[in-house]
């Protein structure tokens, strides 16, 4: 089996320490950390995602799949930065909005995210708007990623886009919503530029939102 | 209106938030889907797709240990502190001891007792209408809520919510969530007066404030809140609750109002698959009677990717969750209807059918319903919980069989599954009820009784 397989396979195994290994193995040989991400561990995520799609698999065996993932792409991350890089292409700045503590479909995201190679900037639940704001200021993202279960609480999403143009951001972040109540319609009429109907969807959107290779139905609002 | 039952200390409960193991969520959530893992393998539960309402006492007896196992072992998680509640499994014994094993609602001649269903029992479950919260307009809430309370199976019953109030949008912790929330009660009991049922119990008088704030502000007997109605309190997902939520049930230990304790585990979620999150729903219960004091206890089980419950692995999850529930405990459940399909739809009749068939012979009451997957605004109508609840009294009163109900359900499951990721999301309230009358239109009630007839030659009579 070739490195690359390899490296698929360790993320699928859901084998964190095979993943490191392999990671440290693929820079040895002088592979291009970029391409090893993702002609090797993404490959793994990618395959572990359409199991998750299809629940041939549930979430604690993609929560392992991912681990390894990140354990892997670490030793890519710490040789780059060592080389002076930038260890990631896209960042993602995820929250669950102000006053909604349910994060389930969140941290599903922020998973599937970091497994497609996207650095996430997790804010937890409960998220207040001018946070998002202040971070958004600090970490310059690419994207802003925000979920709300509650229907009193998808309000305040209108109220963080307004305060990204009060504050002179809007043009310099993509905004993305999803969550239970959220519906593509609501994304349109509240400006925000990506809506992702499962955390797949997501993933593909933002990758869309931002010029990487992104596919699928649920593109922008 | 409480009965004899006795609850865990909650100054007790408090104490263990805040003094308990600390431990990072994500943890916590690992630890959860690993030890289930390990209880599957080691109590043998396994999920078969052809036998959605099991006949297997001892599945269902080692669910029950399971759960008992995971409760122990994991304990709840407190997301204000990271700390984990622990509980002794003596402690965990006499309060299953000490259950109420009655409640009761309403007021007067609309006085409901709710009692412990047992499987394949042939006393009427308890039938809690309600439109769950489906998004709707100020100028419909009344008479989409009316449809609810003036339906003849409607034992208590329940409202939608506004999102807009006199044009303000209803914002969770700002003051318009308090005016809101006060309105949202007085126009439940105006509506139970509208439907010539004043004193019908409202079993969750509270769904468009969420904060705590707001839920108390709206609990006055002038805002149409009387002691025989009640509030649900939900569980974080999974096995997890807040300071917001244990502030509802310090408020409601002290008041008349009846506290349902209110979980919903996302199968596909950090439980993992069916035989995961059944061992996870039944510890939820637990954690309901011990931490929220819970009176009775509602259970939405939601498929991750389809939103609903009506999926044949979801109606195994609920028919082995009652069971196991049934035949180990006093504990009063009630099984929350989630469909995927929406009102007026041949679909959503079959769901509501094959729901109902599980849950009344697996020993639940039944709390009908959520659908086209509770998110689309103005989709629920009385019609719905109607169709859920002639269904349930029929099993019961039949005395339907578990091997029975499962080959019906495994028919009616079979003509819609292959639509569920697509259901329909059906008809808003004004386009499939007569608004002047509030009365379901005849095209609905020839969709129903068309649908009676089908089941009739599957060899289940719906009269």
């Amino acid at each position: 089996m070739d490195l690359l397989k390899e490296m698929a396979e360790a993320v699928i195994e859901g084998d964190e320490e095979r993943a490191i290994v392999l990671a440290k193995e693929a820079l040895e040989k002088g592979m291009d950390p970029t391409e090893a991400i993702e002609k090797g561990f993404s490959e793994g995520m990618k395959e572990i995602g359409r199991r998750f799609e299809k629940l041939e698999i549930y979430l604690p065996e993609v929560i392992i799949s991912a681990d390894a993932m990140v354990a892997g792409v670490e030793v890519f991350r710490q040789h780059i930065l060592a080389k002076g890089g930038q260890s990631f292409p896209k960042t993602v700045l995820l929250g669950t909005i102000q006053g909604d503590v349910h994060d389930i479909g969140k941290n599903i995201v922020r998973i599937m995210l970091e497994s497609n190679g996207f650095r996430v900037y997790d804010l937890g639940r409960d998220v207040p708007v001018l946070q998002f704001i202040e971070k958004v200021k600090e970490l310059n993202p690419d994207i802003i990623g925000v979920s709300a279960l509650m229907t009193t609480t998808m309000v305040h999403m209108p109220k963080l886009i307004e305060a990204l143009q009060e504050n002179g951001l809007r043009e310099k972040v993509k905004v993305m919503v999803g969550g239970a109540p959220v519906l593509p319609e609501w994304a349109k009429e509240i400006g925000a530029d990506g809506y992702g109907e499962s955390a797949m969807e997501a993933v593909r959107v933002a990758k869309k939102l931002v010029g990487l290779q992104g596919e699928g139905k649920g593109d922008g609002a | 209106m409480r009965d004899q039952g006795r609850f865990f200390d909650f100054l007790e409960v408090i104490k263990r938030a805040e003094s308990g193991e600390v431990m990072k969520e994500g943890d916590f959530d690992k630890r959860l889907g690993r030890k289930v893992l390990s209880l599957m393998k080691q109590y043998e539960i396994r999920y078969d797709p052809e036998c959605v309402i099991p006949t297997d006492d001892g599945m269902a007896d080692r669910v029950y240990q399971a759960a008992v196992d995971l409760f122990l072992d994991l304990g709840v998680y407190c997301t204000d502190t990271q700390r984990i509640i622990r509980f002794t499994r003596e402690e965990l014994q006499w309060a299953l001891e000490n259950v109420p094993q009655e409640v009761r609602y309403g007021r007067e001649k609309e006085t409901v007792s709710v009692f412990p269903r047992k499987v394949e029992d042939r006393r009427d479950p308890v039938c809690f209408f309600s439109a769950v919260g489906t998004p709707v307009t100020e100028e419909m809430f009344l008479p989409i809520a009316r449809s609810y309370a003036q339906e003849p199976h409607a034992d208590t019953f329940s409202g939608p919510l506004i999102t807009r109030y006199k044009g303000i949008l209803v914002t969770s912790g700002s003051p318009i969530e308090v005016e809101a929330a006060i309105w949202n009660t007085q126009m439940l009991r105006e509506a139970a007066r509208q439907a010539g049922r004043p004193h019908i119990g409202i079993h969750n008088f509270q769904s468009t404030g969420e904060k705590t704030d707001a839920t108390i502000a709206s609990a006055q007997e002038k805002f149409g809140a009387f002691p025989g109605d009640g509030l649900l309190v939900a569980a974080i997902a999974e096995m997890k609750v807040d300071f917001e939520r244990l502030k509802k049930v310090a408020f409601l230990r002290q008041s008349p109002y009846v506290l349902g304790a209110l979980y919903g585990p996302l199968m596909g979620g950090y439980a993992g698959g069916p035989e995961g999150t059944t061992i996870a729903l039944v510890a939820h219960h637990f954690l309901g009677l011990l931490v929220f004091s819970g009176e009775r206890h509602n259970s939405f089980p939601i498929h991750i990717h389809h939103i609903c419950n009506t999926t044949r692995d979801m109606l195994w999850l609920i028919s082995m969750v009652g069971q196991a529930l049934a035949r180990n405990t006093h504990l009063i459940i009630v099984s929350n209807a989630f469909m995927a399909s929406g009102p007026c739809t041949e679909m959503v009749i079959d769901e509501l059918c094959a729901q109902s068939i599980t849950s009344t012979v697996s020993g639940w009451h039944l709390n009908p319903s959520a659908v086209a997957k509770n998110r689309y605004p103005m989709r629920c109508s009385g019609m719905e919980p109607r169709i859920h609840a002639e269904v349930g009294h029929r099993v019961a009163q039949m005395g339907l069989t578990r091997k029975e109900a499962n080959r019906i359900v495994l028919k009616l499951v079979e003509g819609y599954e292959k639509r569920i990721s697509e259901a329909p999301i059906g008809k808003m309230f004004q386009e499939c009820y007569q608004m002047d009358k509030i009365r379901p239109t005849d095209e609905y009630e020839f969709l129903f009784m068309k649908k009676k007839k089908e089941w009739g030659d599957l060899g289940f009579e719906v009269i």
